[in-house]
């Protein structure tokens, strides 16, 4: 479990004994996102002992790699798909050295070799999945087919949308038939305008652990991430994973490199370990995300190959967009609305 | 022999304490009132020229309405925390000496786990399926589990629940120098228990009520994670735009000078205490 701040604590109190010892990797991740079998397995296989630190948001991680970029705090992190050009383009990054990384074949070439970062000099793909629909059958009767089922007077108070201003806005985009990559101040407006009439429904906004207020019963419908779906199902057999009509938000999550990385060397042998199929499959299988590692994915267990949550099919995709840069004055824009959206009342 | 042992010592801890207040107190202050003058900058956060365009935004509607907001919840903490604090910390200066130590020893004692573990641990307690709502519904007080959790009600008790402290400590403070000849002399000369409340007690615990004042609204504003976590993100204060503006817009200027406007605002609450301090006078009489 991460928690915004006490994470940062970790990080400030951890790295300052870590990065002088070359057999330590400073491994900052995504909260949830790396079963710790694989951290044991990684040191008891290298020797290498793993410090792991966590973030809920590209946001949280990017400005403390930019601010600690001097001070060299990790050597490796995992961006989000438009984080990863971002941070390229900003000379955030080391290249990584293709020869010491085996696996990189194997790799879904749907996934790799993308605008964002052509040829993967900076970056090897980790994970990918979606942001969709969550519904829990249990406390909703009648079928949630898309994204604008929310406003949905029934659900009144009973909404969840994730604490993300890009996928929230993308939601809002997505049902007036616009692109949620959008740079259009007034497409940009408009989005505003309908999620205003979705707050007095909103319960709560989570991007923490989304599946959390559903298991809490706090909220029966609203956003999640699929791997959240996933984990959540375990516990809440009810809770459904939805491919809304208007689309679903898709993301691919990469590990770089930092610039000033103190040990490069063991961050290359970490992508390596985990780019070994059964490693891959290890993760997707306990996560729910969906391993970019065609070689992982052929031993994947059949029940989590065959979910449609962490797999979908390609009638699940059509119209999923992926997550672009949209550039500085456009994010300006949208923390304009989405701070304008969260104190009206 | 003794002064020239102590005088090294001294110098130390005059060292010490100039250093921290000069490092970690005025420096980083004087960056914050740096950046809040500055030009926001997609890729260095912060570039010259000087302007005052941070300070501007602050008087955009919006910002008004988080604050006025934030100070509304902020006021509710604050008199919360006065109303069990006063007679919490009255009751406190009663019992005796050797309790008394044990009691504030208590009362201290939450201060060693991380607050934020403990607001998580408040969530576990206000949920819906939570025990709370079990324990109401167990003993059959309700039958619906009750929604507390992700409302403005639940901030606010976060917010006390984490403040209180500082409300009682000071109250405390006052309480125990409160001049029992006074009260007797009060009494003597006539007056009833109110009018001795109203025109000795109130007025001779008025600085400590101020501390605990300054000590509780201030940081009621700025503790983001409570309303993160207890109120569903939904309920902005002051500390949240601060956070947002630093991580999500990335305007370094305008959340900077988010943050000097609460200085201000603490700054302007210390002047009253120092007034009223001085109107009373420093010992009571």
């Amino acid at each position: 479990m991460k928690k915004l701040a006490l994470a940062g604590i970790l990080a400030v109190g951890l790295t300052g004994c870590g990065s002088d010892d070359p057999q330590v990797l400073n491994l900052y991740n995504w909260s949830e996102y790396m079963p710790q079998e694989v951290l044991e397995r990684f040191t008891e296989e290298t020797g290498i002992q793993v410090v792991y630190t966590t973030y809920d948001s590209n946001e949280a991680m990017y400005a403390r790699l930019k601010l600690l970029d001097e001070s060299a705090a990790y050597d490796l992190a995992v961006p989000s798909t438009y984080y990863v050009s971002k941070m390229r383009q900003e000379d955030l990054l080391m290249p990584i050295d293709r020869s010491k990384i085996e696996g990189f074949d194997n790799l879904d070439p749907e996934l790799v070799n993308l605008d964002i970062d052509p040829d993967n000099q900076y970056s090897v793909p980790y994970l990918w999945g979606t942001t969709g629909l969550a519904v829990d059958t249990s406390d909703v009767d009648g079928e949630v087919t898309a994204w604008a089922d929310l406003w949905d007077e029934r659900f009144e108070g009973r909404v969840m949308l994730t604490n993300d201003m890009r996928e929230v806005f993308h939601v809002g985009l997505r049902v007036l038939g616009y692109s949620g990559n959008s740079t259009d101040p007034q497409e940009i407006e408009e989005a505003y305008e309908k999620l205003s009439e979705l707050m007095p429904s909103v319960r709560t906004f989570n991007s923490d652990a989304p599946r959390m207020p559903y298991l809490e019963g706090e909220a029966d419908v609203g956003m999640i991430w699929n791997g959240e779906a996933v984990m959540g199902k375990d516990t809440m057999p009810s809770l459904e994973y939805v491919y809304p009509e208007e689309g679903i938000i898709a993301w691919l999550d990469s590990f770089v490199i930092p610039k000033n990385a103190p040990n490069p060397e063991a961050a290359h042998q970490f992508i390596n370990f985990v780019l070994q199929p059964e490693i891959s499959a290890l993760i997707s299988e306990d996560i729910g995300y969906a391993t970019p590692n065609l070689a992982g994915r052929d031993v994947l267990d059949d029940a989590v190959a065959n979910d449609r949550s962490s797999y979908p099919s390609a009638t699940d995709m059509i119209n999923a967009e992926f997550q672009e840069d949209i550039g500085d004055d456009a994010l300006q824009i949208y923390a304009k609305y989405w701070e304008m959206l969260k104190s009206g009342r | 022999m003794r002064s020239v042992m102590q005088q090294p010592f001294r110098t130390a801890v005059l060292v010490l304490v100039w250093g921290w207040l000069l490092f970690l107190v005025l420096t980083p202050n004087l960056l914050v009132i740096g950046a809040s003058v500055m030009t926001r900058d997609p890729g260095t956060f912060i570039s010259l020229p000087l302007n005052l365009d941070a300070y501007r935004q602050l008087f955009n509607p919006l910002y008004l309405d988080v604050f006025l907001n934030s100070l509304y919840m902020a006021t509710m903490t604050t008199l919360i925390c006065l109303l069990i604090g006063y007679p919490f910390a009255w009751a406190l200066s009663k019992v005796p000496r050797h309790r008394q130590m044990l009691l504030i020893f208590l009362l201290i004692v939450p201060f060693w786990t991380n607050s934020l573990v403990r607001t998580y641990a408040l969530k576990l307690i206000l949920a819906t399926n939570g025990l709370l709502n079990n324990a109401l519904m167990s003993v059959g007080l309700i039958d619906q589990p009750m929604q507390m959790l992700y409302t403005e009600g639940a901030v606010i008790i976060g917010l006390v629940y984490l403040l209180l402290p500082f409300m009682i400590l000071p109250l405390y403070a006052v309480f125990d120098d409160l001049r029992e000849d006074l009260l007797r002399a009060s009494h003597d000369l006539g007056a009833g228990r109110l009018a001795t409340f109203v025109h000795i007690i109130v007025p001779m615990t008025l600085p400590g009520v101020l501390a605990g004042i300054m000590l509780v609204l201030l940081p009621a504003m700025g503790l983001f994670f409570v309303p993160d976590i207890l109120g569903g993100s939904r309920n902005l204060l002051v500390g949240n735009v601060i956070k947002n503006q630093f991580l999500d817009a990335r305007n370094w200027p305008f959340g900077a000078a988010a943050s000097i406007m609460l200085t201000l605002a603490m700054a302007f609450l210390m002047f009253a205490h120092r007034l009223s301090k001085r109107r009373i006078g420093e010992d009571g009489v």
